[in-house]
């Protein structure tokens, strides 16, 4: 009963989520079927549309990381934005100073440069909640807009390519760009940066006694301080990891995708990570998969543009919806769920 | 004609029966006791009647209508009222807010404060529950808090008054006051329900009292024609085993759990003044004391959760009023908390994560930096088997089991590796009868193995049943400490609970 009321309150989400579509797509005044053929040969279409949905996931896994991890020792962070942005500061600035550098070395260092830029980004936000309880909701969202206006910023100024009239960065040098797996695609080495995180970070939460800490504190604070548990660390600690993951994000978009520093480097992953670790019940696998699905959505939701004049707009509805869907599932559902 | 009826009333919760065609009646102008142990049913009963919780079947007649709440609000719009054991109380708000709270009286929104207080101390007058109507809650004490919400039903002409556990956290005093109380109430032709687990206080206010085990009805008989005996016979379903202590095996080298004058000064309130005691191993001190009296501060500033003003405290001889929680708890001291949903236990966790809050950091349960999974399920396998924990599985939230299991589980993880100290805040509240005796039988053995053992209790039972020697807390001090022997003077140990010291001033109460 308990399982299958689970179940079909899902399916339920599913339907409704699917009606509001379809009214979506013929209040545009599009044909629904083409809209989505469209929208599923926009995703699987070809190699290069799936690739692209890998490209989209690299950046929303990492930062969805990010926030779950927070999420798990009780860190809101609402600012994997900025921190990307950090990160994105971290891998230009490193990659022209240190430009004679081979790429064995130069890549590791960037992306530990990205890991601690994001991280005092977030561990700032995090040490003032731990220690004077500042809302860790409002001053990671206000770093954002920090970290955004410094990159906006320095395009304009010392990281400025002389030799164009746009504010952005010239190109990294070649030892700082991550490498592409297949040339008719974009999709590069950032997967694999995001997947050997997602194992990583799955090993310190789910199976070493400083993971269990942090979620032990995430769950009850008071429990864990009765028990010796210091929250202060673990608020701090996770807030560092959290950020720095996000910051590792900004360093993959920069060395793997644009191969240089510009104004909104990010079409709002940070924010979107939030959705993400959310549907991915802030697990690791939870997010890749969540991850996936977002960006496939994204992908998709252009073919549907191109293909059968829908605008892409329709997308982020619909993961508004699915969001609203999923938060209110236990009073929309109650009747199918067990009384708690 | 009886002025409430329940009729064969059913209620499951997961499958598991909370309720099984349990009847009750109720007499116009009587005083009737719902007496059960914990999880008898009591209060699933009495929330089926005031709309909380919906019945599964069975019929319910108020007045000879038959009636079917679907909220508090209808129950109350129908002059049936109920005071829970935790207090509907807005701590910021004064007492007349609370009263009239959520009510549209006339003027609404700005109505006449001034008028509303006169009615609310006509009404408190009349009974005798004199309150301040402008004092706000958070300064009242608890059996003052418990005046405010019974006028709060007054206030809504209540006919029947339902409360929960109403004596849970009065003084001997204040329950004799409020027994004065019940007893205008009743002659004012109200009826009240008093559902509790204390017998003696049956047999001295109540008319009637009905018994309930495991979901069923086992008897309704009249106050007069009952012994505390038979109740309680009635109540547990099977004899108990009496407890029994064991004189103290003094040990010489060990100096025990020594506290030295210490105080506690939080925002400018004094929460310990000068407490001073020494436990000796293999001892049992009983803390008596109305709730919120220093209690709390006086465990947590031992186990180091808050740090004293001013103090030492020492264990076998070593000082440790600088250490953390950690290495305090490493020496050996347990620590069961009178509040285990939020300080002993994560709830959302299952039993062997549980198990861990004290393990991880035990190098025997990491194996090169990771947590060694095996060994930890294979210590909570044995850990319920020997505590006989009831769970379905390992991997059960702590959300999901009884309070009884849960406390077996604090137990188990609190006591594993012969702890030197304990640390007891009630550690049988909200248990039944069967987990209560489990626990108090563990306390027991721990102290024949030579554990010095703080006990902290609001029931004064428990506190005269395992005790060696008992001392009384008042406003965060020790009013004084006795041997617990048979000639111990128990309402000397009432008025000192209320803050009273000398015999002459008990002469002139």
């Amino acid at each position: 009963m308990k399982q299958s009321g689970n179940v079909l309150s899902f399916l339920g989400i599913a339907i409704l989520t699917l009606g509001i579509s379809i009214l979506l797509i013929l209040m545009v005044g599009s044909n629904v079927n083409q809209a989505f053929f469209s929208f599923l040969s926009g995703i699987f279409g070809s190699f290069y549309s799936v690739s692209e949905v890998l490209v989209k996931a690299i950046p929303l896994i990492l930062t969805g990381l990010g926030v779950a991890v927070g999420a798990r020792s009780g860190f809101i962070n609402i600012g994997a934005e900025g921190q990307l942005y950090m990160g994105a500061i971290a891998v230009t600035c490193m990659a022209f100073w240190l430009n004679d550098l081979p790429a064995i070395l130069m890549i590791p260092l960037v992306i530990l440069g990205g890991f601690v830029f994001g991280g005092v980004w977030s561990v700032i936000p995090g040490f003032l909640k731990a220690r004077f309880g500042i809302s860790e909701v409002i001053t990671t969202l206000m770093f954002n807009y920090i970290a955004i206006s410094i990159v906006g910023i320095l395009v304009r100024t010392i990281l400025k390519d002389p030799s164009s009239s746009l504010p952005m960065s010239a190109f990294l040098p070649d030892s700082a760009t991550l490498p592409v797996f297949m040339s008719t695609t974009r999709l590069h080495a950032g997967l694999l940066v995001a997947l050997i995180s997602v194992v990583l970070v799955w090993i310190l939460v789910w199976k070493t006694p400083i993971g269990y800490e942090m979620r032990a504190v995430g769950l009850n604070p008071r429990a864990s301080k009765c028990s010796g548990i210091s929250v202060y660390k673990n608020i701090v600690l996770s807030s560092l990891i959290s950020g720095g993951l996000a910051g590792i994000a900004g360093v993959c978009e920069v060395s793997g995708l644009h191969h240089k520093l510009l104004e909104g480097i990010s079409p709002g992953y940070g924010y979107i990570a939030i959705i993400v670790a959310l549907l991915g019940k802030n697990h690791p696998l939870g997010v890749v998969i969540s991850a996936l699905g977002i960006a496939a959505l994204q992908v998709g939701s252009l073919g549907m543009q191109r293909m059968a004049g829908v605008p892409t707009s329709i997308s982020s509805i619909i993961m508004g919806v699915v969001v609203l869907l999923i938060l209110a599932r236990k009073s929309l559902f109650r009747r199918l769920l067990p009384d708690e | 004609m009886a002025l409430l009826s329940m009729k064969n009333i059913c209620k499951s919760f997961f499958g598991k029966r909370a309720n099984n065609r349990v009847c009750f009646d109720l007499m116009p102008g009587e005083i009737h006791a719902l007496l059960g142990e914990n999880g008898a049913g009591k209060t699933t009963l009495m929330n089926i009647l005031y709309g909380i919780y919906s019945r599964d079947s069975g019929v319910i007649l108020w007045k000879g209508q038959e009636v079917s709440f679907t909220s508090p609000r209808e129950a109350i719009a129908c002059h049936i009222g109920m005071v829970h054991q935790h207090f509907m109380l807005v701590p910021t708000l004064t007492v007349s807010q609370n009263i009239t709270l959520g009510l549209r009286e006339k003027g609404y929104p700005f109505p006449d404060r001034k008028a509303l207080n006169a009615t609310i101390t006509e009404v408190s007058e009349k009974y005798g529950l004199e309150i301040d109507v402008n004092a706000y809650i958070s300064s009242l004490s608890v059996g003052e808090q418990q005046r405010v919400e019974i006028i709060k039903l007054l206030y809504r002409d209540a006919e029947l008054l339902i409360l929960d556990e109403p004596t849970a956290m009065l003084t001997p005093q204040e329950t004799e006051y409020f027994f004065e109380v019940l007893r205008k109430l009743r002659a004012d032709g109200r009826s009240v329900i008093i559902i509790t687990h204390r017998i003696p206080e049956i047999m001295s206010i109540t008319d009637r009292v009905t018994v309930l085990r495991d979901g069923c009805n086992v008897v309704t008989e009249k106050t007069s024609d009952i012994t505390e005996q038979e109740l309680s016979q009635y109540m547990i379903g099977r004899q108990l085993n009496s407890i029994q202590r064991e004189p103290i095996v003094p040990d010489a080298g060990r100096e025990g759990l020594l506290l030295e004058d210490v105080s506690l000064k939080e925002k400018n309130i004094k929460g310990l003044d000068s407490i001073s005691l020494q436990i000796a191993p293999g001892e049992i001190v009983g803390v008596a004391g109305v709730d919120g009296n220093g209690q709390k501060e006086l465990v947590e500033v031992i186990l180091g959760i808050r740090k004293q003003s001013s103090g030492k405290i020492g264990l076998d001889g070593l000082d440790m009023s600088s250490m953390s929680v950690l290495e305090r708890k490493k020496l050996g001291i347990g620590y069961i908390s009178d509040d285990r949903q939020q300080d002993g236990l994560v709830m959302d966790m299952n039993l062997t994560d549980n198990m861990l809050l004290k393990t991880h950091t035990e190098q025997q349960f990491i194996k090169g930096g990771l947590i060694n999974a095996r060994l930890v399920w294979e210590d909570t396998k044995k850990v319920v088997e020997e505590y006989a924990i009831k769970t379905p599985d390992l991997n059960t939230p702590l959300r999901n089991l009884s309070g009884g299991n849960q406390q077996k589980l604090i137990l188990a993880r609190e006591m594993a590796g012969d702890p030197k100290a304990i640390v007891a805040h009630q550690p049988t509240r909200g248990l039944d009868i069967g987990a209560t005796e489990f626990v108090q039988q563990q306390l027991l053995q721990r102290r024949s193995k030579g554990c010095c053992i703080l006990l902290i209790s609001a029931d004064l039972e428990e506190i005269l049943l395992l005790s060696d020697r008992i001392a009384v807390i008042y406003k965060g001090r020790f009013m004084g400490i006795f041997p617990n022997t048979k000639d111990l003077n128990l309402s000397h140990i009432g008025l000192m609970m209320a803050g009273r010291t000398s015999e002459v001033r008990e002469e002139s109460l």
